[in-house]
């Protein structure tokens, strides 16, 4: 046999050092990929890893504005109360007991004594007051500001022990409760930069680096109990299809912001698990500038709320992941009246009826909405045609995200607009004195009404969420929206969460914060 | 020569002070703005205005003006509003990432079109002149949301091979066969259009060497035909397809915006593009003054090595 030429060997060589290298690298899809099971006892360690379309704004952290922020809520902090997904009766958190005493005027509460910061600093009543007084102050933009101001000083007479007085009593003081995060006092100026986020949750802020990924590790010393979890890895997959595509390779666990037509399609790949965020409801709905041409009249607003397809939404739109409604209110809630809520059922010959009532000729309207949005541009398509088979013409106006939102606040939208609200998984008067669409005083409808006013007062000084009073109260706040008309609502509608069967024990809140504290990889 | 640096000198600088005013103003007249964009929907306008106070926006737009440039002189980019971060480090390693990602894709760029440009050249056979053409075709007509889809469904979903996107989880320099794996995937989506304009002009430029003259000779002294095409043809054809690559590295550096996107890939062209969506100003400023910056410079340069080389430029400055 002839020895081998130089060219031969070199050949050779080559092949092997690529072969080696080969079999030495570590697959980096392997090393995120965790296969996926049926359920399983819960086990120790790893790493869930989180996908995410948005990346974390750290000034918004008090806003429940995006995935990632709820996502790093959720991980990082607690807060004193927190309700189930089905009720609004809060269950103990930090504090453990309460009374309510002078009317409603005043409420103290009794905290945990093993509660550590991620300092290793205990958790003290000092540090309850000084979240609650951070979370009042404007620039956060907490959605509960309202409440919050209600409360007009805090007593600490115990480390383990807070007394809040309130200029009034307030039906949705344990929304708040439940949604101010106990953020560190001696850290807070540094939330704003994102570079120290520090609560006392089940997991710990160790790093964020902007447009890719955060990263936490387990709390050992969490009073609920160290979690099973190693850490927690959020990546930020802004583009649509590469955060569905993976999830469905398995390089992520668990995929928030995923659209509805992908979640649908995803729902039907072995290993793939896909749950709607039930207690943690959102709401489409259309809006009306009660000021422009035509819509000053209530029976063209109505017409409008009867004129829209709701059904035809929620099912094409939505695939099913919702129902249609006539009223802000999920089916949990305390305000839900099914009687009430069946207004506005798809009826074209009543919307016509009205319109001709009225007797105006109504001018071409514009419909405002997020242009990239792909829910709500084709909810808008639905509207413009359904609003033409009652004969009102409607002009499809998309705008960016960012010009939407100025619109909102600014009450400049010129005709209607379609988007979604959240807030109405609480107590009834949360929505009423805190989401701006809905606000009595001031509102993106430039709607004004004493009686609108007054209900929605009433409904906000109740004591107590619950009870014959507050159901009254309740159908008189229904009433005032149903006649007023100034948003007509589509539906309730659930977030997508797209998870891996191999993620286990995942929870969520009511403002759709993810609870890893019992979560497992199997 | 020092004379025409001092004549040519004010006229960058005009150049770059319009240009702030410019990127200052256009950016501000874009509707919306960042107070709303951190407010959020259900944000009331008096939260509004507490963090446009917060974040200086309620300041009349000439003392803003002055403060940006006052900063830039000084050294000081500024924050981001909604990063938080200072912008000399999200712009620093965004730069990095973007220059990772673009410099991987013109190897592989440059790698395809030196292997498949001489093939397709020298080739006889109908069918490999045929799939050649069709890859040409399709790298070229085809943009990166199409590839780049494909490539995910593909390699990182069906087969399972690589990342579906994001960057290594510990950094790009912890492991490096890590990184190459995130790499590949968004490294080839942005080469595609440049290998397959590179294969196609190398080719064509190697068919017109091997007609010439020397060509006949050579074949005529018994070379063999892969040797004439790499040893001969290429030392004429390689001048003019390395023009063509200088031209196409604007292309890759703009399609990066886009595979930057598809990918996750936090370079500039995702801090670009969220910066705009999200009106955050002083990000966005930056970066477009930074472009500018960078073309009045190369202008500048190049104007002073024509000056260096060439004196009537260099007198003709001084009459």
């Amino acid at each position: 046999m002839n020895p081998p030429s130089r060219r031969q060997a070199l050949k050779a060589a080559a092949a092997a050092v690529l072969l080696l290298a080969a079999t030495a690298c570590q697959s980096a899809v392997d090393a995120q990929t965790s296969p996926a099971g049926p359920a399983a006892a819960p086990k120790q360690g790893g790493v869930a890893e989180i996908g995410v379309n948005l990346d974390l704004v750290p000034a918004n952290l008090f806003t429940n504005s995006n995935v990632s922020i709820t996502t790093v809520v959720g991980l990082v902090y607690d807060t004193l109360v927190r309700y189930d997904n089905k009720t609004l009766e809060p269950k103990p958190r930090v504090a453990t007991e309460w009374k309510q005493s002078d009317g409603g005027k005043t409420v103290t509460l009794k905290l945990r004594t093993d509660v550590k910061y991620h300092s290793g600093r205990t958790l003290t009543s000092a540090d309850v007051k000084f979240a609650l007084g951070n979370y009042a102050d404007p620039k956060w933009n907490g959605q509960l500001i309202s409440t919050a101001k209600t409360i007009t000083a805090i007593d600490t007479p115990a480390p383990d022990q807070v007394v809040l007085h309130l200029e009034h009593p307030v039906s949705n003081l344990f929304d708040l409760l439940d949604t101010v995060p106990l953020v560190d006092s001696e850290t807070a100026a540094d939330i704003a930069t994102g570079k120290k986020l520090i609560g006392t949750g089940a997991f710990k802020f160790d790093s964020w680096r902007p447009n890719t990924d955060l990263t936490f590790s387990k709390n050992p010393a969490y009073w609920g109990g160290a979690p099973y979890l190693d850490g927690v890895h959020v990546r930020v997959i802004p583009d649509a299809q590469s955060l569905a595509a993976a999830v469905k390779s398995g390089q992520v666990h668990l995929a928030r912001g995923v659209g509805y037509r992908d979640a649908e399609a995803l729902a039907s790949t072995p290993g793939l698990k896909v749950t709607s965020l039930e207690g943690a409801e959102l709401q489409a709905y259309v809006g009306l500038n009660v000021t422009a041409p035509g819509l000053e009249d209530p029976k063209v607003r109505q017409a409008i709320a009867y004129a829209l397809d709701k059904e035809r939404i929620i099912k094409e739109v939505f695939r099913d992941k919702g129902y249609p409604v006539s009223l802000p209110w999920p089916r949990t809630s305390p305000a839900y009246d099914q009687e009430l809520d069946s207004r506005y059922k798809h009826d074209v010959t009543k919307a016509k009826a009205l319109l001709a009532e009225s007797g105006k000729q109504l001018p071409e309207i514009p419909l405002t909405y997020v242009g990239n949005d792909q829910v709500f541009t084709a909810i808008a398509q639905i509207i413009q045609n359904n609003l033409a088979e009652v004969g009102i013409k409607v002009a499809l106006t998309p705008v960016d995200s960012t010009g939407f939102v100025k619109q909102l606040i600014g009450a400049q939208f010129p005709g209607l607009w379609t988007t979604n609200h959240s807030w109405a998984q609480f107590s009834p008067a949360t929505l009423t004195v805190s989401a701006y669409p809905f606000n009595a005083r001031r509102n993106a409808s430039k709607y004004s009404s004493p009686a609108y006013t007054t209900a929605a007062d009433n409904a906000w000084k109740l004591q107590s969420v619950t009870g014959p009073e507050a159901t009254a109260a309740y159908k008189e706040l229904s009433t005032q929206l149903l006649d007023g008309a100034f948003l007509a609502e589509i539906g309730v509608v659930f977030e997508q969460a797209v998870t891996r069967d191999a993620l286990q024990g995942f929870e969520w809140s009511r403002r759709r914060e993810p609870d890893f504290s019992k979560a497992f990889v199997a | 020569m020092t004379r025409y640096l001092l004549r040519r000198a004010p006229s960058a600088l005009i150049v770059l002070w319009l240009a702030s005013v410019l990127i200052f103003l256009v950016i501000r007249a874009i509707p919306g703005d960042a107070a709303a964009a951190m407010a959020g929907p259900d944000a009331s306008p008096e939260a509004i205005a507490a963090i446009r106070h917060d974040l200086g926006l309620d300041l009349p737009v000439v003392t803003q003006y002055l403060d940006w440039l006052g900063g830039l002189f000084s050294g000081d980019l500024g924050r981001s509003y909604l990063i938080g971060g200072d912008i000399a480090d999200l712009v620093g390693e965004g730069f990095a990432n973007t220059l990772t990602l673009t410099l991987s894709a013109l190897l592989i760029a440059v790698l395809v079109a030196l292997l498949l440009g001489p093939l397709w050249a020298a080739t006889s056979n109908r069918w490999v002149d045929r799939v050649l053409t069709g890859f040409h075709t399709a790298a070229v007509a085809l943009p990166p949301f199409v590839t780049g889809v494909v490539l995910i469904i593909v390699f990182g979903v069906i087969f399972r091979l690589l990342p579906t996107g994001g960057v290594p989880p510990k950094g790009m320099f912890d492991r490096l066969d890590i990184t190459v794996q995130y790499l590949a995937l968004p490294a080839v989506c942005l080469a595609l259009p440049v290998a397959g304009v590179l294969t196609g002009f190398l080719a064509e430029t190697l068919r017109g060497e091997l007609r010439q003259d020397y060509v006949t000779t050579v074949q005529a002294a018994g070379v063999k035909r892969r040797e004439i095409v790499v040893r001969h043809a290429m030392r004429g054809a390689l001048p003019v397809a390395i023009t063509t690559l200088g031209l196409q590295t604007g292309a890759l550096l703009g399609g990066a915006v886009l595979v930057e996107s598809i990918f996750s890939w936090p370079g500039l062209g995702l801090l670009v593009e969220q910066g705009i969506t999200r009106r955050d100003y002083p990000v966005v400023q930056v970066l477009l003054m930074l472009s500018v910056a960078v073309f009045v410079l190369v202008q500048l340069v190049t104007d002073i090595v024509h000056a260096a080389l060439d004196p009537r430029i260099r007198l003709g400055a001084q009459t």
